[in-house]
């Protein structure tokens, strides 16, 4: 949550105790154990925080949420939403304190600090019942949602390099949730 | 190309709904219902005591330290493990902010709409209304041109169609009261907390890392390395960095919020006889003074019955026990029992209507199961807790920082303290919490900084980490005050893994449903007698829901006399 400008910001969205909702969280975390994250970038597992992560938000040029999305296509069917299709998708939220994605995403254009691209990726949940860890649908389209992640850094300008074999993935103190929101405790 | 739908991922962690009875414009009857089945328990079971702060910190999507804290503490009080100061203070200055900044958003960001109304603030004159923010306070942002600034982004907004979050609340409803120049103040107020706000939690990653999730929870301690001479840690210039926040925290909540808050308190007085509620108070006390086993609280520990500021009884946490008679839940000996959370069982036994429902089909006597949330009860009553209970259970053990604003806010308003007792008092207990604590979090910060020059860098005590050094079984309690109220833990551990967990939550005690005796929750209870104005929009309704500061997104229902739905609103 640092002051700088950031020209690219990917921010995980979601809550990794209720299934496939976790998803953006996963997604980061994989993204994080695949690939170096280039100086220009910043990767966050953003939870369900709302508001909290206008400071997040407000210092990127550019954004790519990474999300569950409801539609009706089969369950980890990759979905691509851009720009000011974004808000109404996130807007019928309902966030335990009442502040979700939209919430944050008008508090950034009131004060003028709406991101200059806007981009949505996801897949689509089989599950989102209380349970930790990814239905197996949407395990299977993890690693397709990472390389487009990768992919729409790429057009966006920002470069993620692959991690050269044998490094070891990065893995925090005693229990990483956002691993486990993989199914690999 | 085939058409795709798009429909929002609904981030539910329960959906709160209200069904109220309204005859001749008041509400008779209320029953609250959480539509959605929360068992972090069952998800706890198995694990290392140590990680389930890791699990539960997500269970609230917003207050991500709360549960947190419970959890380490629940450990810490089963194994034995004793944090040192430095733990102590970092605890309570990331509690602390997490209070400010949650009662801040609140107040301007959630209830605010209930009181103010945006669409009004157009009308206003920006002369006008600088001198009435002048008249209120020496903040500075507060010249006609700034208010008019304010006015013409707010109508850019509507012009646009992006009034976002004020798109759908019940504009031009006659129960709004203030003029359109202190609608457009508020306005202002709104957007410059939505600034403020990310500076105070700001404090959060100094303490806790650069991700938004906190990370470093550590059981027996803190995971946050203290040393003057380390870049890498918490330095004199980490210090320096919280001093300023601290200060700016403070400047916002003495200098904006409670001059608001009681600007616009002196247009509702009206709603101090609304929304009493069960008039039992519950407050687990918070900010350890410290480090002993039962450490002084800042914030004091206690339980008033039938509104008695007369006598604080100090709490029994043997006396806390759950009931499910009116809950989507079984107990092995019956359903009418009353379980400590020690023995709580969390078996879902969904007994209610195939959503999509209209209502729940309940009337006053009821028998049937309405709830996904358990009925708390403390010595087999319904308490409220919150920031309400808090300042009660303060102001009644002669808390004297809490006593003189609470004295300076009821003589502002001109009325006496039983106007604690309501809706208008939840809202100016929040508001004078806010500013006890954004006063007091200094003290945590130069604690700190004492510590530092004195050489004592501890952070952790690492005597009961190894799982061998723990009992073959142990039981342990952990109690916080989160923002909305009495947060309590419980855990069993068994051979170093939980064998039992149990939260009882906030909104568990206060959007709870009645119990095995039919006792009304306290949104229930505190719904009776309020005016409905306009059955299709009852703002007053929410009023006192949100006066609580639900942690769930509200649904309401209004039924009348006949028992003909005449409503159904999803609320904001």
């Amino acid at each position: 949550m640092s002051e700088e400008r950031t020209p690219l910001l990917v921010l995980g969205l979601g809550n990794v105790l209720l299934e496939d909702d976790g998803v953006g969280a996963a997604a980061v975390s994989l993204l994080l154990d695949r690939y170096d994250v280039p100086p220009e970038a910043r990767v966050l597992d953003g939870g369900t925080l709302g508001l909290s992560l206008l400071p997040c938000l407000e210092g990127a040029d550019a954004v790519i949420l990474v999300d569950a999305v409801r539609a009706d296509l089969a369950p980890g069917t990759f979905v691509r939403l851009d720009g000011d299709a974004v808000p109404p998708a996130v807007a019928g939220r309902l966030s335990p304190h009442q502040v979700g994605v939209a919430d944050l995403l008008d508090g950034a254009r009131w004060l003028g600090r709406y991101p200059r691209r806007l981009v949505l990726v996801g897949l689509v949940p089989a599950s989102m019942d209380l349970a930790v860890g990814l239905s197996p649908a949407v395990r299977a389209s993890l690693p397709e949602l990472v390389e487009r992640i990768a992919g729409e850094a790429r057009a966006l300008g920002v470069v993620f390099r692959p991690k050269t074999a044998g490094t070891e993935p990065a893995v925090g103190p005693h229990v990483d949730v956002a691993r486990l929101a993989r199914g690999q405790p | 190309m085939a058409r795709v739908v798009v429909d929002p991922v609904t981030r539910i962690e329960g959906h709160l709904r209200i069904e109220a009875e309204v005859d001749a414009g008041v509400v008779r009857d209320a029953w609250s219902s959480s539509t959605m089945f929360r068992g972090i328990e069952l998800i706890l079971k198995g694990r290392d005591p140590r990680d389930a702060w890791a699990f539960t910190q997500r269970i609230c999507g917003v207050c991500t330290t709360v549960h947190a804290v419970a959890s380490i503490r629940a450990v810490e009080n089963a194994i034995g493990a004793a944090p040192p100061p430095n733990a102590r203070l970092l605890r309570n200055l990331i509690i602390g902010a997490q209070a400010v900044q949650d009662h801040v958003i609140h107040f301007y960001h959630l209830h605010a709409l209930d009181w103010v109304d945006i669409v009004s603030a157009l009308a206003a004159d920006p002369a006008k209304t600088s001198s009435l923010a002048q008249s209120i306070s020496d903040w500075p942002l507060s010249s006609p041109t700034y208010f008019a600034g304010i006015r013409d982004r707010v109508k850019g907004f509507v012009d646009r169609g992006q009034l976002g979050p004020f798109a759908n609340a019940y504009w031009g409803h006659p129960a709004y009261r203030l003029p359109p120049e202190a609608n457009l103040m508020a306005v202002a107020h709104y957007l410059e907390a939505l600034d403020w706000q990310r500076e105070v939690i700001k404090m959060h990653a100094v303490l806790g890392g650069k991700n938004p999730h906190l990370q470093s929870f550590l059981v027996g301690g803190m995971a946050t390395p203290v040393d003057p001479d380390s870049q890498a840690a918490l330095n004199a210039g980490t210090i320096a960095e919280l001093q300023r926040l601290v200060a700016k925290a403070r400047d916002f909540v003495t200098r904006v919020y409670i001059p608001d808050l009681v600007a616009v308190a002196s247009f509702y007085k009206d709603w101090a006889g609304h929304g009493r509620g069960v008039g039992n108070y519950l407050a687990y006390g918070e900010y350890p003074n410290d480090d002993s086993a039962a450490p002084a609280l800042f914030l004091p520990r206690g339980v008033i019955r039938g509104r008695d500021l007369a006598a604080v009884e100090p709490f029994d946490p043997a006396k806390v026990t759950e009931y499910v008679a009116h809950s989507w839940y079984q107990y092995q000996q019956g359903d009418g029992a009353a379980l400590h959370p020690y023995q709580g069982e969390t078996s879902p036994a969904y007994t209610g209507p195939t959503p999509p429902y209209d209502l729940l089909g309940l009337d006053s006597d009821t028998d049937k199961k309405y709830s996904w949330l358990k009925s708390p009860r403390y010595d087999g009553l319904p308490m409220e807790v919150g920031p309400l209970a808090r300042m009660l259970v303060a102001y009644a053990s002669g808390h004297a920082r809490v006593k003189a604003l609470v004295g300076a806010v009821l003589t502002r308003l001109g009325v006496g303290p039983e106007a604690l007792f309501s809706t208008l008092g939840r809202v100016a207990a929040r508001g004078i919490e806010t500013q006890v604590l954004a006063e007091k979090m200094a003290d945590w910060v130069d604690g700190l900084a004492a510590n530092m020059a004195a050489g004592d860098l501890r952070i952790h005590d690492n005597s009961k980490w190894d799982p061998a050094s723990w009992p073959a079984e142990a039981m342990g309690a952990g109690f916080h005050e989160a923002p909305r109220g009495a947060l309590g833990h419980w855990v069993s551990i068994r051979n170093g893994a939980i064998d039992n967990y149990q939260c009882v939550v906030p909104s568990t005690w206060n959007a709870g449903p009645r119990d095995a005796k039919g006792q009304r929750g306290p949104y229930e209870e505190a719904l009776i007698g309020t005016p409905v104005a306009d059955l299709g929009r009852p703002v007053e309704i929410l009023r006192t829901v949100h006066s609580f500061d639900p942690c769930m997104a509200c649904g309401v229902h209004v039924v009348d006399g006949r028992r003909r739905e005449v409503a159904h609103v999803r609320v904001r």
